[in-house]
């Protein structure tokens, strides 16, 4: 898997269009799956989607929250973007396995690693 | 004469840690930015350090403060006013799991501290400051001084 972002401009059609960033994120390996942590602050549950067609791992997540129209803002440092994170899955992913948790905006993704390149030990016979 | 009192503007850092304008510019370019300066700031694979983001909003009622802080745990997170600045501040210790786990990080425990101050105006009810913590951001809800706020009184024209 290389985990690399792929085509992350691309928008989302059937929403309108609204700005998406990258989220910041993070990927770690352990022996038996790929462990990648997203930063999506802002996000309810609900507003997280999760897919994973073939070749990638698509991650859109929306900002639920928007200011009062009464309230001004004086002091803006955080992008009114939506998140969208696009991975490219190998064959080194079981596709079927892929696990989401959300907490407190920190997006975990669980990606166990396929049977087959898991290590295996061969017994040598005679 | 009038002497008014000359008010810095409410987000402004106490002295001790004025930012400087590198720090400014790179605030700009985390918000244009946001994947180049994760990048640049240990990479990908770093933890985040330091500072979070804050936006303020303002309101007949006074000022709200939201925080991105992703990731914490409500009681590791502590908001304090002394002296007229607003401290925010996030402690986390993530012990890790298993020792196979050890094995393939550098240390066994992580620690993410992160803190800002703020500097707050003059005209608030600071016992009625509140705060919560909702999917990673930190909202702090700052109130107006009753007698602060704009009152109508109706004259009668004779």
């Amino acid at each position: 898997m290389s985990l690399l972002t792929k085509n992350n401009n691309h928008v989302s059609t059937e929403t309108p269009p609204r700005r998406a960033i990258v989220p910041r994120y993070e990927v770690k390996e352990t022996a038996d799956a790929f462990i990648v942590t997203a930063y999506v602050p802002g996000v309810d549950r609900a507003a997280l989607e999760t897919q994973v067609d073939g070749e990638s791992l698509t991650v859109f997540a929306r900002r639920t929250w928007a200011p009062p129209a009464e309230w001004t803002a004086v002091y803006r440092e955080t992008p009114a973007a939506d998140y969208r994170l696009a991975l490219e899955l190998d064959h080194r992913v079981n596709r079927d396995a892929v696990r989401a948790e959300l907490n407190q905006g920190v997006l975990t993704l669980t990606l166990p690693k396929a049977e087959a390149v898991k290590p295996r030990r061969i017994e040598i016979k005679g | 004469m009038k002497l008014i009192r000359y008010q810095t503007s409410p987000l402004f850092t106490p002295a001790s840690s004025y930012p400087t304008l590198r720090d400014e510019m790179d605030r700009l370019f985390d918000v244009a930015f946001p994947a180049l300066s994760s990048l640049q700031r240990g990479g990908l694979f770093g933890d985040w350090q330091g500072e979070f983001p804050v936006d303020l909003y303002q309101d007949k009622e006074g000022f709200t403060l939201r925080a991105e802080l992703p990731g914490f745990r409500k009681e590791d997170i502590g908001v304090e006013v002394a002296d007229g600045i607003l401290t925010v501040t996030g402690h986390q210790k993530t012990q890790t799991a298993s020792e196979k786990e050890k094995a393939n990080t550098a240390t066994a425990v992580q620690e993410r501290r992160v803190s800002r101050a703020i500097s707050l105006p003059e005209n608030l009810a600071l016992d009625k400051i509140q705060a919560a913590y909702e999917n990673g951001v930190l909202t702090v809800t700052l109130p107006k001084r009753e007698e602060v706020k704009p009152k109508q009184i109706a004259i009668e024209v004779k």
